[in-house]
């Protein structure tokens, strides 16, 4: 299992997921799926700048991310798969064989949202689209740094 | 007083009203307020959105928020589309939350703290600390405006500019300088505490650490290093008031 960890964190790159998750976990790449961001080079020079050097990030969007999660998955390199949406989470991850653990990092307060954890903010629909995911065999647990203790998904409203 | 100098002043206490909803969202709010004056009068609606924007869910190093907030303020003036201007408040968390983090708590600050305990066990008096803290916010001001300013002049370009300016170099640098000062200070400081006599007192200081390392270790997540701390400079104020 080289992808380590899957993360949904709408700060995308900061210290929490490199120094707190990468760091921990051995991370050498990270790959952040957003559609955004793939089409955006300036977004792009932005993160690269929360890197640090012994580690390489790659930005996808959802499709590229769909067609390279197998070689992820069974490559050697130890991967972090970053995304800022939960949507975006559910779609990489649909219908995919030996379904892994998504871990909720920060989701942070948006119109809609109400507060689940200090970290995790979340509308009723958001709720209801995690509890599929967990339906098809996805474990979803929140866990803001490593340690914390991972929180259940029933926990959360 | 300018807009920009309020605008300063408030990014000084941008941390004031924190909070795990909106970071500080809502000290950004605050200080972009006087730099989004002249908007009400000619573009009211844009006035109000760029208010509500401003104050959105915010995280980056305190003393480099006004990077974020100048660029994006020079944004809503230049009429950038506002979901662009939210895509850059998001991509700026994280290189100035990274480089800010590299470049004061885990740079500058351990090298002052380590000069000034290296000052005080030469010799130096109580205004070595003075001296410090006085230094420190200069500097620190001084970051403040820079950025301020950087993030006025270069708007969307921000990205640009912070990577061709001296905060990028310094972070990939301090490190260095950051170790070597604490190796220094932490020896002189031993020597220093314990010079008055190498017998009762070296009992005491290495009795004291082994507590401290069990407690630390085994005392749970709500004792952490500052609350050790606390309670051992609270013992050594005892100590040295009523011992005998």
């Amino acid at each position: 299992m080289p992808i380590r960890l899957f993360r949904i964190d709408d700060r995308l790159i900061h210290g929490q997921v490199v120094l707190g998750w990468a760091r921990a976990l051995g991370i050498v790449d990270i790959v952040l799926v957003d559609d955004g961001v793939a089409a955006s080079p300036w977004e792009q020079d932005l993160y690269r700048m929360a890197v640090p050097p012994e580690m390489q990030v790659e930005f996808v969007n959802t499709e590229q991310a769909r067609r390279k999660l197998p070689e992820w998955r069974d490559g050697t390199m130890d991967v972090l798969l970053l995304t800022g949406e939960i949507e975006t989470m559910v779609r990489v991850l649909a219908g995919v064989p030996d379904p892994p653990s998504v871990n909720l990092g920060g989701i942070h307060h948006r119109a809609g949202r109400t507060e689940r954890l200090p970290y995790v903010y979340l509308t009723d629909e958001e709720l209801a689209e995690l509890r599929r995911l967990e339906a098809s065999g996805v474990r979803v647990s929140a866990e803001d740094v490593p340690g914390a203790g991972a929180v259940g998904l029933k926990a959360l409203g | 007083m300018t807009g920009e100098g309020r605008a300063l002043l408030r990014l000084m206490v941008i941390q004031g009203a924190w909070s795990y909803e909106r970071m500080i969202g809502v000290g950004m709010g605050f200080a972009a307020q006087p730099l989004l004056h002249d908007l009400e009068a000619a573009t009211p609606e844009r006035h109000r959105e760029a208010t509500a924007r401003s104050s959105e869910f915010f995280n980056c190093h305190p003393y480099l928020a006004g990077l974020a907030l100048g660029a994006s303020v020079r944004a809503e003036h230049d009429g950038v589309a506002g979901a662009q201007i939210q895509r850059l408040r998001t991509a700026l968390c994280s290189p100035l939350g990274a480089l800010g983090d590299q470049v004061f708590w885990a740079g500058l600050v351990p090298i002052l703290m380590s000069l000034a305990l290296a000052a005080i066990a030469l010799g130096g008096g109580g205004w070595v600390l003075a001296a410090v803290v006085v230094g420190f916010n200069l500097f620190r001001a001084a970051v403040t405006r820079w950025a301020l300013r950087t993030g006025l002049e270069s708007g969307m370009q921000v990205g640009r500019a912070v990577s061709a300016s001296w905060l990028p170099r310094a972070a990939a640098k301090v490190a260095v300088p950051a170790g070597l000062t604490a190796g220094l200070a932490i020896p002189l400081t031993a020597a220093w505490l314990l010079a008055p006599g190498l017998g009762g007192d070296l009992l005491i200081a290495s009795a004291s650490a082994g507590v401290a390392g069990v407690l630390l270790r085994f005392g749970g997540a709500r004792l952490t290093s500052l609350r050790v701390a606390l309670l051992f400079a609270v013992l050594i104020l005892l100590w040295t008031r009523f011992a005998p």
